[in-house]
């Protein structure tokens, strides 16, 4: 099924939908909980500075922090692989699959395994992939993709799910959230329990220490870094700090500004795989560190994006995202994060209007727990837009036309009173109802007052002189 | 793509990347008003759904396990072999409950891993207690399955009480090495939980549905 | 008593659709003790074009705008949030390493937002007023997040009864141009502000930046609403 190829254009079909109501309500939610968290105020504040402290050096000695955690990972008996893009590290995935005669995977929530499409590419060769994080399992069943970084069906409402579950698990029609949750719990711990391989992403690498470190709230991050006898980590290669206290100061940050919890429930420090005395604990663990797009992003102005820890608080302040949900904007990564990284990563065709998919209210930035300067490089990717001449016709025009019109005085003058005189024509009690062109985009939802007879210019020269 | 190749493409990157002039790391994690860190703890873990109890005295650690494992109508359970207090694991077996073997054989795997299917009680030791969060900090090795604190429905906590701290980054701050000398390190804050339906909070979805902290003094 | 010397910059949304808030903005300056002089020439700070980032075309405007500016003293008052956020903070940017760099930093650190202006600066003792009515007060976004507007509007409205308005901190939806670029989007986040509003039980929104003002209130107007929609400055000065 292909989908429209603008923001717009997906937006629209998705605006007042039963889709969208639920991602408005969810989202709600989730502010007020970060609001509670955010009575703790003080304390956080200075988090966040040091926060974005960490990761900003991070970025700065990427290569030597990502040298380091190889290093260390591989002294504690752990993998380290490197994928220049999707199609290698798809590669790497499935030949480590073969090699340990893998055919049964469980998944837990991994953004990058989306972007490089691996579940499909797995499935293609004949693995068993299943999803286990709850939202995860509910999309996959639904043959759907997820619209909420966090909240992967925030989209469905509980008798979607019920239905879903009777249609696709062979079990009685029910919508008690509490009876959903104790299904899925029991037929997914048959399936962590035989699984040959676990496949996660990674929230936070350590250099120093050579760790990775997942965050879940359910356990399944757990349960497939332990039952099974492979452990496959997939890490985009920005998600690094230097020192185990570093990533605590992250640790605390990210759980508050996702979901206004002071931590997460489970947080999963791995450093290397089972060593010769402990009792449990995968027999392999390999890490593929991804680059796909991210050195691009990371070599220009747009840099500071790589900061972002995945918490989703962007999403849930954004009012674009709010209204419009995840979906519209065509890719993995959504929101106002989505709308920097996507064309950082895949370029500006077709991704250049996703920049404009957003008032610049600023909202994202006030709530990002690393203070990454959101609106900012939004307007610095719509320059680069505009200088490659994607703006409509009409836009470049009428802005060209208005800048002349206002360095001018006399012109100014003139102008405003020609807007004036045609707007009685078609106003009427000094509201227009209907403008035609581009303006119509205005008018089809809101009245505009027609410009004065007497400007203010004009009202100072009589009264005040010049 | 090998490592050279990988590395030295984001090193070039970094040569012309504009990242804004990090701002300087504050030598001193935020002050915190001062707080009775029990009090705090307790009040915490309430927050996330877990039980504290105690603290009690070594000697009696097994009678308070027995009981909250008896509450659940457990029948059967996994343990540290090296738990805080003595006699944990011969109390349960006097009330019936059958201990799970938790050593997983490289081979057969599955077969053993099958047996966790329905543990009832897990009971663990903790390195540490985090009072700002409610968590319990665990550290794995010998004779530390990782899997006590993840399969049962229950697990059980035992924790020293002078190993209460203030938050997660005051106490990584003292203990910057800890994570290198074991494979896995855990912090756990309370039962496993999902608001994925319909952001209604769900407890038990993977992991354990009931946490209790046994507090040792 | 005479007071300072201000120029007033009055934007050219209210320039041409809101003149009456230019002449209210001008009486509360006087009336708070001001001689107020407008340069003539004025015409757009050049934002329109900066935020679709048509840069060269923003350059125009906003050089034009530094020469009248610079060609005045004082304090440059400006009843708008977001383009005294334009001027104090993208000049700066947009001129920077250029020969108007000097002038670009000497007229953006002039410039203030008109109730940042009598609060802050004036500490002025003149209230809103508004017989018989419940006030809502809409934060704008620019003005909120980057000049810390709030408490300012708060003090000045202090003798009105205010009508507490849910999401009064979130954004209207009008986002310059993006109201006419991605309209559906536009609609769907001011339908939200205006059930708002409406929930509130306010007779009278009020707010600081005309543009967010026209978007409400060409809203509210095609659903056939009552509430009437007024700039803070017309609560304070006459617009006569």
């Amino acid at each position: 099924m292909s989908q429209p190829v603008t923001f717009l254009g997906r937006a629209e079909a998705l605006i007042g939908t039963h889709e969208a109501d639920a991602v408005d309500r969810g989202v709600r939610n989730f502010l007020e909980l970060r609001e509670k968290s955010v009575e703790e105020l003080p304390a956080l504040e200075g988090l966040r500075d040091r926060a974005r402290a960490i990761r900003l050096h991070a970025l700065r000695h990427l290569d030597r922090l990502l040298t380091h955690f190889a290093d260390q990972m591989q002294a504690a008996g752990g993998q380290v692989h490197w994928a220049e893009d999707a199609a290698d590290a798809r590669q790497i995935a499935a030949d480590i699959l073969d090699r340990t005669e893998s055919l049964r995977v469980v998944k837990s929530k991994s953004m990058v395994s989306e972007e490089i499409e691996l579940n499909s590419h797995l499935e293609t060769l004949g693995l068993d992939v299943i999803e286990t994080d709850l939202g995860e399992f509910i999309a996959q069943l639904a043959g759907d993709t997820p619209s909420h970084i966090i909240a992967p069906v925030l989209h469905m409402t509980r008798e979607d799910i019920g239905r879903l579950f009777a249609d696709e698990l062979g079990v009685p029609y029910t919508e008690d959230p509490f009876e959903l949750n104790r299904i899925a719990r029991a037929h997914l711990r048959e399936v962590f329990l035989r699984a040959d391989a676990g496949i996660s992403g990674v929230n936070m690498a350590v250099a120093e220490s050579g760790s990775i470190v997942l965050v879940t709230n359910e356990g399944n991050g757990r349960l497939i870094t332990t039952a099974p006898r492979v452990h496959i980590a997939l890490m985009g290669m920005e998600r690094i700090v230097s020192r185990w206290e570093d990533a605590a100061v992250v640790l605390e940050t990210l759980a508050r500004s996702a979901t206004g919890q002071r931590l997460s429930v489970y947080t999963n420090v791995i450093t290397g795989p089972r060593r010769e005395q402990d009792p449990d604990g995968p027999e392999e663990v390999h890490v593929i560190v991804v680059d796909n797009g991210r050195s691009r992003i990371l070599a220009g102005e747009t840099a500071e994006i790589l900061a972002c820890i995945r918490c989703g608080a962007c999403l849930n302040a954004c009012p674009v995202f709010r209204t419009a949900g995840g979906h519209a904007y065509g890719s993995v990564y959504s929101g106002p994060f989505g709308s920097i990284v996507t064309p950082g990563l895949h370029g500006m065709d077709p991704w250049w209007d996703l920049p404009f998919a957003s008032t610049l209210c600023g909202a994202c930035e006030e709530v990002c727990p690393v203070r990454i300067q959101i609106p900012k490089m939004l307007l610095q990717l719509r320059q680069q837009a505009a200088s490659e001449g994607r703006l409509p016709g009409w836009l470049q025009a009428g802005i060209a036309r208005y800048a002349r019109m206002t360095v001018d005085p006399s012109r100014w003058a003139r102008a405003k009173k020609w807007a004036s005189r045609l707007s009685g024509l078609i106003s009427t009690g000094g509201w227009i109802r209907r403008m035609p062109g581009p303006a119509r985009g205005w008018t089809s939802s809101r009245d505009l007052p027609r410009p004065a007879k007497e400007s203010f210019n004009d009202w100072w020269r009589a009264n005040r002189g010049s | 793509m090998d490592r050279d190749s990988f590395l030295t493409r984001v090193g070039r990157a970094s040569i012309t990347s504009q990242l804004p002039d990090p701002v300087s790391l504050s030598v001193d994690l935020p002050e915190l008003p001062p707080a009775d860190l029990l009090v705090l703890f307790r009040s915490r873990s309430q927050t996330v759904n877990a039980v504290v109890h105690g603290p009690v005295t070594r000697h009696g650690v097994p009678r308070a396990v027995s009981g909250i494992a008896t509450g659940h109508d457990a029948s059967s359970f996994m343990a540290w072999d090296d738990l805080p207090a003595p006699g944990v694991p011969s109390a349960l077996q006097a009330v019936g409950m059958d201990r799970v073997d938790h050593v997983v054989p490289s081979e057969r795997r599955t077969d053993h891993n099958l047996g966790y299917r329905d543990v009832g009680v897990g009971i663990t030791g903790a390195e540490a207690a985090l009072a700002e969060s409610g968590s319990v900090v665990l550290v794995h090795g010998e004779g530390r399955p990782r899997m006590a604190s993840l399969v049962p429905d229950v697990h059980i906590a035992l924790v020293e009480l002078d190993r209460l701290d203030r938050t997660l980054a005051h106490w990584a701050q003292k203990n910057p090495t800890l994570v290198t000398e074991t494979t896995n390190l855990v912090l756990i804050t309370g039962p496993s939980r999902t608001g994925d339906i319909e952001q209604r909070l769900n407890l038990g979805v993977h992991g354990p549905r009931h946490v209790h902290i046994v507090m040792i003094k | 008593m005479q007071g300072p010397q201000v120029q007033l910059f009055v934007t050219c949304l209210v320039d041409a659709l809101a003149p009456e808030v230019g002449r209210a903005t001008l009486d509360a300056l006087e009336k708070a003790g001001c001689e107020v002089a407008f340069p003539v020439d004025q015409g757009c700070c050049g934002q329109p074009a900066f935020n679709v980032g048509l840069v060269e075309d923003a350059r125009k405007m906003a050089a034009h705008t530094l020469d009248v500016l610079d060609d005045t003293e004082g304090t440059v008052v400006i009843p708008s949030g977001s383009c005294t956020v334009m001027i104090a903070h993208h000049y700066r940017e947009l001129f920077a390493d250029t020969h108007r760099e000097e002038q670009a930093k000497r007229v953006s650190s002039r410039v203030q937002e008109l109730t940042q202006f009598l609060v802050d600066d004036l500490q002025t003792s003149a209230r809103a007023r508004c017989e018989d009515c419940a006030v809502a007060y809409h934060y704008s976004c620019h003005g909120l997040r980057e000049l810390g507007l709030d408490h300012q509007a708060d003090t000045l409205l202090e003798d009105t009864t205010r009508a507490h308005l849910d999401g009064d901190r979130e954004c209207c939806g009008f986002g310059g141009l993006f109201a006419i670029e991605m309209p559906a989007v536009s609609t769907a986040i001011m339908d939200d502000k205006l059930d708002r509003i409406e929930a509130s039980g306010a007779d009278t929104v009020v707010g600081g930046d005309v543009s967010c003002l026209v978007h409400i209130a060409g809203g509210l107007r095609r659903r056939g609403s009552e509430i009437d929609v007024k700039h803070i400055a017309e609560l304070i000065g006459d617009a006569t």
